[in-house]
Order: structure tokens, then C-alpha cells, then sequence
């Protein structure tokens, strides 16, 4: 009971700081697989980062510089088929992982930068459209072009990473470890441009373009910027996926997927770090764990309920209720919430969002 | 007290952690739970089933899970293992928003892997879902038996060693339907010889199994000395085929082949066909239009359809007769072109572990075991005939039916034995 | 040309469709500025409710004489009617409080609404496709070489007259102009003393009603319907409504036939595979080079 204690308040001491707060995340993130002690679970936890390194690259783009993008999933085709083609009997090159991990995010940041050239300066929504035809046509493109794709069937056997004499093989924890280091280093990067002069540019750029052009920011590099390194981020984390799961195929990245992604964010808290990757572990456990065995999960709880055929009613209802009642995400932005609820003390943030609701409903 | 944005996201990931921890401790532990259960039920033996069940793979996807559910049903309804032992399913889906995932079947195969009770699994159903599956079945030793795959390259050739690079020498992978290559060339057989057609427009959904019976048809038609007009791929989701139909009546083809399934597009062909004046040219495909679905669809115009099934005449087995009794008793509605395939597959993975009990004096049976009689399986009874499995994981069974659709039902008009 | 013309017909009648599900799309972005990603799903519906109400009348195969007419507009009515109520119902539930949360929320909620009825969908007729009665005489007509059928023509001609009563309406009824007042300014209309909430839900009423009416019409068109077929169509439809220019009634029915004769032709010149790519990319480069769509002005920045 004492050691509880002591437990309870060294965690405490922790997070009223900084750094103890980011070495105490360490810690857990490092743990998890270890608590586990499933390789299921670890699998589960090397695709949900590499999910959360993909909420990331998007932050940049929807977060940051408050570009919608509806077509997320086509970067990470892109940076997957680049990966798979690049390690593969495909086309029988074999390129080093660690080597490729550069040359995939380098190659989808380049298609962020054709995508974005001619299409940065439409405002808004018009951009989101574009970008959903992106999203459709990419993924599409990669199944009619079979005799360099594999067509359906997508490209196989891909190679799997190793350091020196240690291969990754089929156990999921190698795995992990590397999307976690690739996630320290995307949280790393992206938390460092926010507070650049590039971040600062972004964010201005989000509250009033008409305002930053004049204050001197070169709106489209900016944008393109800002473009060019959510598609790169892609890129990192096709290359952990598909090696992972050793094969690429075009029916991955529908739009359904950017739209997860996209959720990702909404559901977390868009712009902030912290929130999109609760956000998106969140959404990871439900669709590609909780929801896929809810009925076993049930059945062991001991409710003979079936619930296979109900996924999307659950996870309909779950995307309306959280837009519902906290539309500004789980963990929002300092900012976002300054945004939302200006000149208002912690304590009138209830009362603030119950009259916007009310003059909303009235 | 008001949390800072990075605690609260500590505690959050934290519960998602414990959240997800949970689920899978109680998949994992849920045999030693259910041992509480009343009734001398005694120990749990489960199947897993991976298939994709949500959204748009819904329609396939369930009446082949409702297979293998029937036949663990049945199982224990007839005393399965002498009542030592409660059979039981552990049903995943491979769907991620509605469309199967081959991440989330590697996601679902690891969790029956993990779960000591699962002795076995029927599934997946798309190709691309098992290539991500089978080398993790292969590197753990788990049978698996997929009703519905037909891509050559899962059992034989390279492409097939590639996949089982764990342990060279198991085959963790069995099917029970014929691969593309046999029944397409069968289905171009018929096509030119039997009806004796000379010009085929040909039509494939763009998917695995689809794309891969009409390229094999493709062949073996030109090869056989049929032109083949136009071979068209469609899109996902797709409603109107008027434009593409406009386009191969233009050729006049005496023949449209359809590779693909009802859910994807073969029903809806075959009732546009008579709407731009195609409707009394006959129509092919395989297995995966030969299920009552399509002549739901279809209607009056799926007269004159000929498809193959991976069976000898399913009217004069009373195996089938029973099942499709059964099936629909249990599930009011009719049986999907998997379902028997599925109930097959179950069927032989529950001989394999009864057998695989009864070797371990009673016990708790090994996955190794049910691995090894599984393999062996031969002249197998099943609603789809006689069931066993060669070397590779492929099915012996030496014959197809062809059926015709004939005043709304189709009809067996001859069985085909096929060559090994 | 023979085939040309066969293909622009097959493409005009799709398009029709895809024109009636795109007005209502133009108009709840018109007017909140919301890509209601249900809209699609809200047309399958109403396939689902026309089906029903067929089933109720005893209706299970073509219906000729004085009947037919009967038959065929207590079907589109109540299709329409039902379908419009449900989009009343789903702005109420969904997007109402979302009126000035970011804009990704409601976009979001859509979404989900989507999911939803799509499973409710499914719930209720089963994850198969299933067959629509063939209601109408189909005889088809030849002119030259090119044959017609009576359902195509039928689509083209329902779709054109219920855009130009809905042009209508919106022009010159007091409610219309309630509409369009709403659509510029928000505040500005509420201080001209127009009920903004009912004219929004004035708007679902009408734009999802016309989606029932696109239900029925392509039962009856394909002979049968799914309940996953809202996600493709009104994908397609969105982009007809943005190729015209969002907001704009004549555009939404314009660029609905434009896409259907685009993919029509894609399919006879290049290959059905491409169609979605090539109708996507139409819509890029013309977003590229005239972001208003066709027939928009050019709104003034509202982001």
C-alpha cells in the first residue's frame, strides 16, 4: 500500500513537469508490449503506430496549416508502392529498408508537391474536393496498371527489415520498437516546425491566408511545405506497414482510409500532438480490435449478443455522439480552444460552448 | 482539478492500453471461462473464422460465416468429441470500414494464434487477405482452410514458397474450391466446344478471383480458337453497366463471359444484358455466380446462364439437399455461392480435431495433430461431394458441375472431370 | 456514330440520377456549407422505401393502363415524402448543433450518419442485392439504328422537369427566397426576420426528397437495388454537383449529365476500369482552371 503510494505520487511528480511527462510516455510506450504479453496485441500496436504516424503527416497538413485533405490514404499508397516495388521480386530490386524508409517519404513528399503545386492556391473546400478525386484516383490507378502493380492481387513477399544479423521476421515486437522510434522522430520533427518560423507561418496561414499574405509569407511554398511533409510522413509509415505485413494492395487505401485518418484527428483534437495520437489509437482499437472481436468480447462477458453485423451502427454512432457533444476533440489545442472560447476563463468554457449551442439551437 | 492536454492524453492511451489489453485477455482466458459454465460442457475448442462481414463484403461475406457457424452448431447438437469437449466459434472480420483488409486479417489470424483454444480456422476469403495470413499461419502452425480462395499463386509455383518461408516444408494452407486455372479452363471448354460459341466479349470484376478466372479463361478460349471481342475490367460498387453492355453488343458477341461474383456485378450484367439486347445470348461464369442470389437478381432474365460448381451434381447429393435445408431453417435466407464451401471447410477441421482428441486419450489435442488430419483428408462426404487435399493445400476433387438456368433455376447438365 | 448516340443516351439516362441526387447535395452546401456525405445513402433509402411501398400496393411486376399512373406516383410520392422526412430528421439529430463548431465536425457526423443507415440498410433487407419490381412497360423505340427504352427516357424527362420546378421554386416562392437569403448571409436573413432553422430544414426536406425520387427512378431503371449503393453514387453525384457549380440548381443538373456521358464514354473509348479515374480527373482540372465549376460565379472567399 505504501509502495502504491509512492508509486502514485512519483507519476504525479512526473507530470507536473515536461520532461517527466514525455519520459513517463516513454516509459508506458516501451512497457505496453511487455503488459500485453500477446504478440496479438503487439501486432495490433505496430499497425496502430503506424496509423498514428499517418495521423500525424495529416495533422500538418489539416492541423497545421488548416488545409482539408480528403485523400490522405493516396500519399500512403504512393509511399507503400514505392517501398514494395523498390523491395520486392516484383521487379526483382531489393533496396535496404533503412535505406528505402528515406527513398519512400522522399517520393511521396514529391507527389505532395505535384498534387499541391497547381492546386494550393483553391480555397478551402474546393481543395478538399480535389483532393478526395486524388484519393479515388491514385488507389485506382495502382490497380488498373497490373503488369507493374500486380493489379488486385497487389505486390507480395516483400522484404522484411533487419539490423546487421537480426532479421524482423514474423514477431510483431521488432516491429513495434521501429514505428515507436519512427514516431519519436515524426513527434519530434513535427513539434519542432510548429514553433519554427514555418509553424508560425502555417498557423497564420490557417487563421486568415488574406492576413499572412500581407504580413509577407509566401502563402504557396508555405502550403506546398506544409503539403510536401504530411506526404513524406506517409511515406514512413507505408514503409513500416507494408514490411510488416509484406504485402501491398490497392483495395488498403480507399477512401474509407482517409477518412479514418481524418477522424483520427477530429476525434483527438486537430493541431495538437498529444490529441491526434490518442485520437488515433483510439480509433485504431475500436476498428481493427475492439470492433472485429466485439462479439467474442461479449459472448465473454457472458451477453450472448452478435455483433459482426453491426459494426457500422456502432461506429456511426460513436463519429456522430463524440462530434456531438465535444466537436473540438478529446485533447484540443491550446490554441483551438482559445479559438473556440476566447476571453473565457476554464471555468466558463461549459457555459461558453452551452451558449453557442443554445444561439446554435434557437 | 483540470488536467493538462499531455496527462489526459497519458491516461487516455493508458485506458485504450487496458481497453484493448482487456479484450484480447478475454479471448485469450475465455476457455478457462467458459469451464464455468453449467452443463458438463468441460473444456472450449474453438474454430476461428476470419472473413469480412461489414459493409460492402456484408453480402458475401455472411452467408459463408453462417457455414461454418451451422456446422459447429450441428457439432455440438450431435455430441461433438463424446460431450467432452464444447465446440465453440471465435468470429473476426477482416473488414476495416467495410471493405476486407489484408492488415486486419494478419490482425485476426495473430489473435487466433495467441487464443491456445483455437485449434483451427476456416477463412479468409480474398486472395490478398491470404497472402497476408498464410505465412503467419505457416510460422505458428495453425491449419487454416479457406472456402472461397482460387489464386493459383497460393499453392503452387513461387509465388506459393514464398508465402511459407517460416517452415518450407508444412502447409499450413488448405481450400476447397478448384484454382482459377482449372475451372477456368473448363469454363472455356464448355464455352467453345459444348455451346459451341466463336466470339466472347468477357467481363471481370477487377478483383482477385474475378480478374483471375477471366484472364484464365481468356487463354484457354483464344487457345481453343474463340476470338475474344473485348475483355473489360469494372469498377467497385458499380450499377450501371449499360455503356460497357452497349459497347459488346456493338461487337455482337455470341457469348458474354462474367468473371466475378454476384455481389460484384454478376447479376446485375446479366439483367442489363436483355435491356440493351443481349438477353438471349448465353452467359458464363464460375462458381461465384452460381448461388440463388443471382437469380434473385436476375430474374427471369438469368435464363440461359451456364456457371460451373466445384461439386458433382448438388441435386442428387442428399448431403447438399440436407444442408440447404438446414441453412435456410436456421437463417431464413438463402444459401451465398461460399456457404457449403465454408460448412465443408468446418466440417473437416471438426473430423480432424475429433480424431485428433480420441489420439490424445481425451485430452486437449495439439494444433500439430488437427494440422496432420487435416492434410490427410480424403473422399471426405460434404454437400459439395467428396473432399480431400493434395500436397499443396489444393482440393482433389476431380469434378465440376455444369449448371444452366432453366425457367428461373438452375439446372445440372453435365459434370465435368477435370485433369490434375 | 450509332454507338455514339447509344452511348450519349446511356449516359444522359445515369446521368439523370446522378442529377437528382447532386441538386440536393448543391443545396445543403449552398446553404450550410456541408458536404453531407448521408446523401448518397438517403437515395438507397428511397430505392428501399419505393420497394416497400410496391410491396404494400401487391405489386410485383408491370402494371399497365390507368393503374400505372396510379401506381407509379403514390410510389414516387411517398418515396420522396419519407426520404424527405428522414433528412429532416437527420439535420435536426445530427447537424443542427454543429451549425458553427470547426468544420470538420459536422463533415465528420456525416459520415457517421452514412455508416448508420447504411447498417439500418442492411438490417432491414439483408447485405444482398435484391430485385425491384419491373414496374413500367419497357418497349424500346428505334430511331435510325439507336434504340430507346421507355425508362431512359423516362429518367431524362422526370429529371429535367423536377430540376425546373425546383428552379422555380427557389426563384420566385417567398420560401425560395427565404433560401437564397440564407444561402449569402446567415445573419443578415435572420435580422430580415426569416426562421433560419426552418428554412435549412426546408432545404433537407426538398434535397433529400429529390433523392427518393432518384431511389425510385433507378429501381425501376436497373431492376434492382443494395443497400451499399448510396456510397458510390453519391460520390459520383457530389462531383456533379461541384463539376456545375456548388450551390448553383442548373449546374447540379448539368454537370449530373456530364458525368454520366463522361463515364459512358469512357467506357466505349478507353476502358470501363478507367471511368472513375477519368470522371476524378475531369473534376480536378476543372477545379484547377475554373474553381466556381461551370455555371458558378465566382463566390466571394468565404473560408
Amino acid at each position: 500500500m505504501n509502495q502504491l503510494l509512492r508509486f502514485v505520487s512519483l507519476v504525479a511528480a512526473l507530470v507536473r513537469t515536461p520532461r517527466g511527462r514525455t519520459a513517463l510516455v516513454c516509459v508506458v510506450a516501451i512497457a505496453l508490449p511487455f503488459v500485453g504479453r500477446n504478440d496479438a496485441f503487439t501486432n495490433f500496436l505496430a499497425d496502430a503506430g503506424a496509423f498514428v504516424l499517418l495521423a500525424l503527416g495529416l495533422n500538418i497538413v489539416v492541423g497545421f496549416a488548416g488545409l482539408l485533405d480528403l485523400g490522405y490514404a493516396a500519399f500512403f499508397a504512393i509511399g507503400s508502392y514505392a517501398f514494395a516495388m523498390l523491395a520486392s521480386p516484383q521487379f526483382g530490386i531489393h533496396l535496404p529498408f533503412w535505406l528505402l524508409l528515406f527513398v519512400a517519404s522522399g517520393i511521396a513528399g514529391v507527389f505532395g508537391i505535384l498534387l499541391g503545386a497547381p492546386t494550393l492556391r483553391l480555397r478551402g473546400d474546393y481543395l478538399a474536393i480535389v483532393t478526395l478525386g486524388f484519393g479515388e484516383i491514385v488507389p485506382q490507378t495502382f490497380l488498373n496498371l497490373s503488369q507493374w502493380t500486380g493489379g488486385p492481387n497487389g505486390i507480395g513477399s516483400l522484404d522484411q527489415p533487419s539490423i546487421g544479423a537480426y532479421k524482423f521476421g514474423f514477431n510483431a515486437l521488432p516491429y513495434y520498437f521501429m514505428v515507436l522510434g519512427l514516431i519519436a522522430f515524426a513527434v519530434w520533427v513535427a513539434s519542432n516546425l510548429r514553433n519554427s518560423r514555418l509553424g508560425r507561418a502555417w498557423m497564420a496561414i490557417r487563421e486568415d491566408e488574406l492576413a499572412a499574405a500581407h504580413m509577407g509569407i509566401n502563402t504557396t511554398t508555405t502550403k506546398l511545405a506544409a503539403f510536401a511533409m504530411g506526404a513524406s510522413f506517409s511515406g514512413l509509415a507505408g514503409c513500416a506497414f507494408a514490411s510488416k505485413l509484406q504485402l501491398v494492395s490497392p483495395d488498403q487505401f480507399g477512401f474509407n482510409v482517409s477518412v479514418f485518418i481524418l477522424a483520427m484527428l477530429v476525434l483527438g483534437g486537430m493541431g495538437n500532438i498529444p490529441g491526434v495520437i490518442v485520437g488515433s489509437l483510439i480509433l485504431s482499437a475500436l476498428e481493427r480490435f475492439i470492433l472485429p472481436q466485439g462479439t467474442n468480447f461479449l459472448h465473454g462477458l457472458g451477453l450472448n449478443v452478435d455483433l459482426t453485423n453491426s459494426r457500422f451502427l456502432i461506429y456511426g454512432v460513436i463519429l456522430v455522439m463524440m462530434m456531438l457533444f465535444r466537436p473540438e476533440g478529446l485533447i484540443p489545442s491550446r490554441q483551438r480552444k482559445a479559438e473556440l472560447h476566447a476571453g473565457e476563463g476554464d471555468a466558463g468554457v461549459a457555459a461558453q460552448e452551452q451558449a453557442l449551442y443554445t444561439e446554435a439551437v434557437h | 482539478m483540470r488536467l493538462s492536454p499531455i496527462s489526459r492524453a497519458v491516461a487516455a492511451t493508458a485506458l485504450a492500453a487496458v481497453l484493448a489489453a482487456c479484450t484480447n485477455s478475454t479471448s485469450t482466458t475465455s476457455s478457462s471461462g467458459s469451464s464455468s459454465e453449467p452443463a458438463a460442457a468441460g473444456q472450449t475448442i474453438k474454430i476461428g473464422v476470419d472473413l469480412p462481414v461489414s459493409g460492402a463484403d456484408a453480402s458475401i461475406g455472411i452467408p459463408t460465416q453462417n457455414g461454418v457457424v451451422l456446422a459447429v452448431e450441428e457439432a455440438n447438437k450431435n455430441g461433438f468429441a463424446g460431450g467432452k469437449f464444447k465446440l465453440d466459434t471465435s468470429l473476426l472480420d477482416d473488414a476495416v470500414q467495410g471493405k476486407h483488409d489484408p492488415a486486419a486479417g494478419a490482425q485476426n489470424v495473430k489473435t487466433f494464434i495467441a487464443d491456445s483454444s483455437v485449434l483451427a480456422m476456416v477463412g479468409p476469403f480474398n486472395s490478398n487477405v491470404a497472402k497476408s495470413e498464410i505465412p503467419l499461419t505457416n510460422d505458428a502452425g495453425l491449419v487454416q482452410i479457406s472456402p472461397s480462395n482460387t489464386n493459383d499463386g497460393l499453392t503452387i509455383g513461387d509465388d506459393a514458397k514464398k508465402l511459407r518461408t517460416a517452415h518450407p516444408d508444412t502447409n499450413t494452407y488448405f481450400r476447397v474450391c478448384t484454382r482459377d486455372s482449372k475451372q477456368g479452363l473448363a469454363l472455356a471448354q464448355v464455352a467453345a466446344q459444348r455451346l459451341g460459341l466463336k466470339r466472347v466479349f468477357i467481363i471481370d470484376d477487377n478483383e482477385t478471383y474475378g480478374k483471375g478466372l477471366a484472364d484464365v479463361f481468356d487463354a484457354s478460349f483464344r487457345q481453343l480458337g474463340g476470338t475474344v471481342l473485348g475483355h473489360e475490367h469494372i469498377t467497385a460498387n458499380q450499377q450501371d453497366f449499360k455503356a460497357l453492355l452497349t459497347k459488346a453488343k456493338a461487337d455482337n458477341p455470341d457469348g458474354v463471359f462474367f468473371g466475378g461474383n454476384t455481389s460484384t456485378g454478376g447479376g446485375l450484367v446479366r439483367r442489363q444484358m436483355s435491356d440493351v439486347g443481349l438477353g438471349s445470348v448465353p452467359y458464363l461464369g464460375g462458381d461465384g455466380i452460381s448461388d440463388p442470389e443471382f437469380e434473385t437478381v436476375a430474374g427471369a432474365t438469368a435464363n440461359g446462364s451456364y456457371m460451373t460448381v466445384a461439386a458433382p451434381d448438388a441435386s442428387k447429393l442428399p448431403s447438399a439437399k440436407q444442408f440447404i435445408a438446414a441453412y435456410q431453417a436456421r437463417f431464413k435466407s438463402n444459401v451465398g455461392p461460399y456457404s457449403a464451401n465454408a460448412y465443408t471447410a468446418a466440417k473437416i477441421e471438426i473430423a480432424a480435431i475429433e480424431k485428433a482428441i480420441t489420439d490424445a486419450g481425451g485430452k486437449m489435442p495439439t494444433r500439430a495433430d488437427v494440422l496432420k488430419y487435416v492434410a490427410a483428408t480424403k473422399d471426405f462426404d460434404s454437400p459439395i461431394g467428396k473432399v480431400g487435399f493434395d500436397a499443396n493445400g489444393d482440393t482433389t476433387s476431380p469434378v465440376l458441375s455444369l449448371l444452366e438456368v432453366k425457367g428461373g433455376k438452375p439446372i445440372t447438365i453435365d459434370v465435368i472431370t477435370l485433369k490434375s | 456514330m450509332t454507338l455514339f448516340v447509344q452511348q450519349l443516351i446511356n449516359g444522359l439516362s445515369l446521368g439523370g440520377i446522378y442529377a437528382l441526387i447532386a441538386l440536393g447535395y448543391t443545396m445543403v452546401y449552398g446553404i450550410i456549407e456541408l458536404i453531407n456525405f448521408a446523401h448518397g445513402d438517403v437515395y438507397t433509402l428511397g430505392t428501399f422505401f419505393s420497394l416497400a411501398i410496391l410491396t404494400l400496393l401487391g405489386v410485383t411486376g408491370i402494371v399497365s393502363g390507368p393503374m400505372l399512373i396510379v401506381v407509379v406516383a403514390v410510389a414516387i410520392l411517398g418515396a420522396m415524402l419519407l426520404c424527405g422526412l428522414t433528412g429532416v430528421i437527420i439535420e435536426r439529430l445530427a447537424y443542427r448543433r454543429l451549425r458553427n463548431a470547426p468544420k470538420l465536425a459536422p463533415l465528420i457526423t456525416a459520415i457517421g450518419m452514412s455508416f448508420i443507415l447504411e447498417n439500418l440498410m442492411q438490417y432491414w433487407k439483408g447485405p444482398s442485392p435484391i430485385p425491384f419490381p419491373q414496374v413500367i412497360p419497357n418497349p424500346s423505340f428505334a430511331v435510325g439504328a439507336v434504340t430507346v427504352e421507355a425508362k431512359q427516357i423516362m429518367v431524362i424527362l422526370l429529371a429535367v422537369v423536377l430540376m425546373m420546378v425546383l428552379q422555380t421554386f427557389v426563384r420566385y416562392s417567398r420560401l425560395g427566397k427565404a433560401m437564397r437569403a440564407t444561402a449569402q448571409d446567415k445573419d443578415a436573413a435572420q435580422l430580415m426576420g426569416i426562421d433560419i432553422n426552418t428554412t435549412i430544414a426546408l432545404t433537407f426536406l426538398i434535397g433529400s426528397a429529390l433523392a427518393g425520387a432518384a431511389g425510385f427512378v433507378s429501381g425501376v431503371y436497373y431492376g434492382s437495388t443494395w443497400f451499399f449503393n448510396g456510397f458510390a453514387a453519391g460520390l459520383k453525384a457530389f462531383t456533379a454537383a461541384v463539376l456545375g457549380g456548388i450551390g448553383n440548381i442548373a449546374g447540379a443538373m448539368l454537370g449530373g449529365f456530364l458525368i454520366g456521358l463522361i463515364e459512358a464514354m469512357t467506357t466505349q473509348f478507353i476502358g470501363d476500369q478507367w471511368s472513375n479515374v477519368v470522371v476524378f480527373s475531369v473534376l480536378v482540372l476543372v477545379l484547377i482552371f475554373r474553381p466556381s465549376g461551370l455555371l458558378g460565379e465566382s463566390l466571394p472567399n468565404k473560408v
